[in-house]
């Protein structure tokens, strides 16, 4: 502490601060291995993603209170920092975990303009960041950080199977895509276009809808004649309007619709028996996956929150694990920064969601679950609607059927 | 097309009842007290939440569209009389102090109802589609919202022209001191007005609710497009905000359908046009 | 206060900036940078604000076309920072010169036009991703350099910033005392008076609105050397609130004003909801005490403690 204050007078020893800060850290493992390791969580916990950045919170303690907040032998401490969804707060709170809290890594942010922000902040002091769950496909493949890997999801990661369920599995010929107007829409929903019309689909139509668009009946009228179905990528209360809409219009008695991105597990609750059979999602994650580690972490999330976890909590759960691991492989020296990231690319996690491990590129290689909306017997919840898996493209990469060099030089995906 | 055309005529003037109840409000509280209550917004969200509240306990739609209400003319009172009375007539203070209000309204929203976008519970009648002539489906819901905006326009038209009450009222817009001067109590009439302000936006919160969900945000989205609605039909006039609502629900509607690239500037372009042309808005006078 | 206090008041908070970064740890220079930027950007807003009267909602559009401009023509095209920083403010003043037009209204009606032009704005910045990139922004802009002088630490930086906030309210003094300045305040104080005496005061409101928007272009610059990214937040309607909030606590038609008001925002905003949730609540709360107890801001709040304590020392 006193070092870094006297130190920074001037830029030549600001730098030799940094190295001192650094070369203290390695010097002193065998004192710090005593000192608790600190977490810096980023999740928005007030403004438009509220909801999401609870889950996070939620699904990431929990994790950590099931292992006794231990990792590598040392105590685990969990300082959490509101970005409120802002790119200029997720800086300087990003700045004030590393520099006043001094954390030893970073977990998120959720929304995906903050995630340049916070990267930058891991570029600049060398803490790692662990990406979660801000899904730009530009942080793992045409603007990566050293010090950043990402536990969650690329946004075209779960495009590209979409396109491919809607030619072969639903037959599909003449689709019209709906999107939400903004990156993580973007990318989602023009992954799919690509893979669906490589394969010779025909795309009726893509409407783009801004964040927040209040009336879906404009969009509704715009869906051509002849289009034989309809994918929808839709986020935040988009989705209960799209649903309202969906069903208000009558069109469900015209034509089928498949979420792409549609009816996570958070906004199920504020729909009804109408969403049952509807192809909800393309997601790394569907509470209703019936295996032992998600049946274990469902039925934990439940008795805690009286609710089942959406992908956010699963995905910020997986993120402790994901790190207990790497702690644990490096017996918990994390302030050795480049073990702990190398410890980080080399786990292999069994998640709720599945198998998962880290590609070339930081991203993680998964199974992605095109899920449908049933009504389960919950054993602690009861009755609930949630998505269960109908199919499953296992280990997914980030590039698809592509090669690295293949997908970086096209270039990413934009509207 | 045609049918599509027809349709989002009809999907414009459903937004267009919902912004009218919000911006009559607003624009009646200004024109008679000069007040630019940015809290509006806050008001609608809170009475909405309110409304789900009691929806869910009584299962009444109608008891959530009065108790939105009701809370909301209780809250706003109180708001008038303690903090907004002290501003006197300067609209900086205003605009910050109410600022600050919605701030604290919508923290408190967020710790009581959460983050999540909820939907206020619609009774079975008004679900589903109706066929209307010519073999148009519709939202039930939403075309009764629109019939329930003429009304309550109706009724507020009424009010404000054909009663005496609307005359002072009228009168106070026009020309506040020569009210008082006449011996009516002018004070009493205020409080009567941002009354029913209150109401309509409460209301408003409620019905809005079962159609646009309620959720933290909410509030300042649909206070900029109110804010819009007023200035384009002329702050502090009734008739303003009605045709100003239709205008904004049919530009947005149609916009949405024919320039979905421009949504943004559909409604704020030829905002910011028609006010550099004539600054009061189509409905509003000269001061 | 004499004009001596003044000074020396001035010369010891001059000192206090400049040894700053030898006492403050990295996070708390970062902070105090952004209080600078955005303490500039309120102070343009207050000079339409304090000295003439005109509530603008839409200065974050002059500090985001700014900030888009230099980090594109940084980023994108390789533009040296000498190039690229003023034309970005030429940018965000050429807008200026546009926007300008909402001169013609006064009031509320001014409050209403600039908001529209904010929104159109953002709009931009956010639906024509192909230019602006969409809500990612624009990232990775690197420091600025000039030549061979490169500032390679955020203590650079914030020396840097220091020199041009300097120099900028400087400047801003001797214009608002000039007789342009009296003119603005006339204006603010009795528009028909003005009139009347032959100013046409349209033409001042206008040239005091482009200037006003020069300096929030300038403070754009500051910002995306200091962010190294931008996103159409910058753009945004509650940026614009925000910083005439900042104006107001602080208190406006004052220099210090606003930058007081920039560090108890940015100051609540990032240290508050370190430990408590409900820290909007406490912006809301502190705006409410502003109108109520202080309705000249901090400043004002001062200088009256100020003088009951003089008037009390007399006595």
């Amino acid at each position: 502490m006193r070092l870094t204050r006297n130190g920074s007078r001037t830029p030549l020893r600001t730098l030799a601060m940094l190295l001192t800060a650094l070369g203290l850290g390695t010097a002193t493992v065998a004192h710090a291995q005593s000192e608790p390791i600190r977490i810096g969580l980023l999740p928005p916990l007030t403004g438009p993603l509220a909801s999401p950045g609870r889950e996070m919170v939620d699904g990431f303690k929990l994790f950590w209170d099931q292992v006794g907040n231990t990792a590598g032998g040392r105590k685990i401490e969990i300082v959490i920092a509101d970005t409120t969804c802002n790119p200029d707060q997720a800086l300087t709170q990003a700045r004030r975990i590393v520099h006043q809290e001094k954390v030893h890594f970073m977990v998120g942010p959720l929304c995906g303009h903050e995630g340049p922000a916070v990267a930058q902040v891991s570029k600049e002091t060398g803490v790692p960041l662990v990406m979660d769950a801000a899904g730009a496909d530009t942080i793992t493949k045409w603007d990566r950080t050293p010090t950043v890997v990402r536990t969650a999801v690329s946004a075209s990661q779960i495009g590209h199977p979409f396109g491919e369920y809607l030619y072969k599995e639903l037959g599909l010929r003449n689709v019209t895509f709906i999107g939400q107007d903004y990156t993580w829409g973007h990318e989602v929903t023009l992954g799919a276009v690509r893979t669906y019309t490589e394969l010779g689909g025909k795309v009726a139509k893509i409407i783009w809808n801004p964040l927040g668009t209040r009336d879906y009946g404009a969009t509704i009228a715009a869906i051509p004649q002849d289009t034989d179905g309809v994918s929808a990528v839709v986020v935040g209360v988009d989705r209960l309007r799209m649903f309202e809409a969906w069903f208000n219009f009558g069109m469900d008695k015209k034509l089928k619709i498949h979420g792409g991105y549609w009816m996570q597990q958070d906004v199920l609750p504020q729909m009804d028996d109408r969403a049952i059979g509807l192809i909800g999602n393309s997601l790394h994650y569907a509470a209703g996956l019936d295996t032992p580690e998600n049946r274990a972490f469902t039925d934990a999330f439940a008795r805690k929150h009286k609710r089942l976890p959406s992908w956010f909590a699963e995905s910020a759960y997986t993120a402790g694990l994901w790190t207990k691991t790497a702690i644990d492989a490096i017996n918990g020296k994390v302030e050795d920064r480049a073990a702990f990231l190398k410890a980080m690319r080399q786990a292999q996690i069994k998640a709720p969601r599945g198998l998962l491990r880290m590609d070339e590129y930081d991203n993680p290689i998964q199974n992605v679950y095109i899920s449908k909306v049933q009504k389960i017997k919950h054993p602690v919840l009861g009755e609930v609607l949630t998505n269960v898996p109908i199919k499953t493209y296992e280990a997914v990469s980030q590039f698809w059927k592509w090669t690295p060099e293949e997908f970086l030089k096209r270039g990413p995906y934009k509207r | 097309m045609t049918t599509s055309a027809i349709l989002q005529a009809i999907n414009g003037t459903s937004l267009a009842a919902l912004l009218f109840l919000l911006a009559s409000g607003f624009t009646l509280t200004f024109g008679l007290m000069r007040v630019v209550n940015m809290a509006h917004g806050a008001y609608y969200l809170l009475g909405g939440y309110i409304g789900l509240s009691l929806a869910e306990r009584t299962g009444s739609f109608a008891v959530a569209i009065v108790g939105g209400g009701a809370s909301i003319v209780v809250l706003g009172y109180l708001i008038d009389r303690f903090l907004i009375r002290h501003t006197g007539d300067n609209h900086l203070a205003q605009v910050l102090l109410t600022v600050g209000v919605a701030f604290i309204i919508g923290d408190v929203a967020l710790a009581i109802w959460g983050g999540d976008a909820l939907k206020v519970p619609v009774p079975p009648f008004l679900r589903g589609a109706m066929e209307l002539p010519g073999g148009l489906v519709y939202p039930t819901y939403r075309f009764v919202l629109i019939l329930f905006g003429v009304f309550v326009g109706a009724v507020l038209w009424v009010l404000y022209r054909k009663t005496q009450i609307g005359a002072v009222v009228r009168a106070g817009v026009d020309d506040r001191e020569q009210v008082s001067a006449t011996g009516i109590d002018v004070d009493r009439l205020f409080v009567l007005v941002s009354a029913v302000a209150s109401f309509l936006a409460g209301m408003a919160g409620v019905v809005g609710g079962a159609f646009l969900a309620l959720y933290p945000g909410a509030e300042w989205e649909i206070l900029v497009v109110a804010l819009v609605v007023v200035i384009v039909g002329g702050l502090g006039s009734l008739e303003g905000a009605m045709v100003g609502a239709l205008i904004v629900g049919l530009l947005d509607a149609y916009g949405r359908w024919l320039l979905p690239e421009f949504s943004y500037f559909v409604l704020f372009g030829p905002m910011a046009v028609l006010l550099l042309v004539r600054p009061r808005g189509i409905f509003g006078r000269e001061s | 206060m004499p004009k001596a206090a003044r000074i020396l008041l001035a010369l010891v908070v001059l000192a206090a900036a400049v040894l700053l970064p030898r006492v403050a740890g990295p996070f708390w220079l970062g902070l105090v940078t952004q209080m600078y930027v955005f303490g500039l950007l309120a102070l343009s807003v207050d000079l339409l604000l304090g000295h003439a009267g005109l509530f603008s909602l839409c200065h974050a559009s002059f500090f985001a076309v700014s900030a888009y401009t230099t980090a594109i023509l940084q980023v994108r095209h390789a533009v040296p920072t000498a190039l690229a920083a003023p034309a970005g403010i030429l940018a965000g003043t050429i807008l200026g010169l546009v926007f300008g037009l909402a001169v013609r209204t006064r009031g509320v009606y001014f409050i209403l036009i600039t908001i529209a032009f904010g929104y159109v704005v953002w709009g931009v910045a956010h639906r024509w991703s192909s230019f602006t990139g969409g809500d990612n922004g624009v990232t990775n802009v690197p420091f600025p350099a000039l030549g061979t002088l490169r500032v390679e630490s955020p203590t650079e930086y914030y020396y840097l910033v220091l020199a041009v906030l300097v120099l900028c309210t400087i400047g801003y003094r001797v214009l608002v005392a000039s007789p342009f300045g009296l003119t603005l305040r006339g204006i603010k104080a009795s528009e028909t008076r003005m009139r009347s005496l032959g100013y046409h005061s349209d033409l001042h409101l206008y040239v005091a609105f482009v200037v006003s928007a020069a300096l929030a272009s300038l403070a754009g610059v500051l910002y995306v050397y200091y962010n190294r990214f931008v996103n159409p937040v910058a753009a945004s309607f509650p940026i614009s609130v925000e910083v005439a909030l900042m104006a107001i606590v602080g208190g406006t038609g004052t220099i210090v004003g606003p930058f007081i008001g920039s560090g108890i925002i940015l100051g609540l905003r990032n240290w508050v909801s370190s430990f408590f949730e409900l820290y909007a609540s406490v912006m809301g709360l502190v705006f409410i005490v502003v109108v109520l107890w202080a309705p000249d801001g901090v400043v004002g709040l001062v200088v009256r403690l100020w003088v009951r304590a003089v008037k009390a020392g007399t006595r």
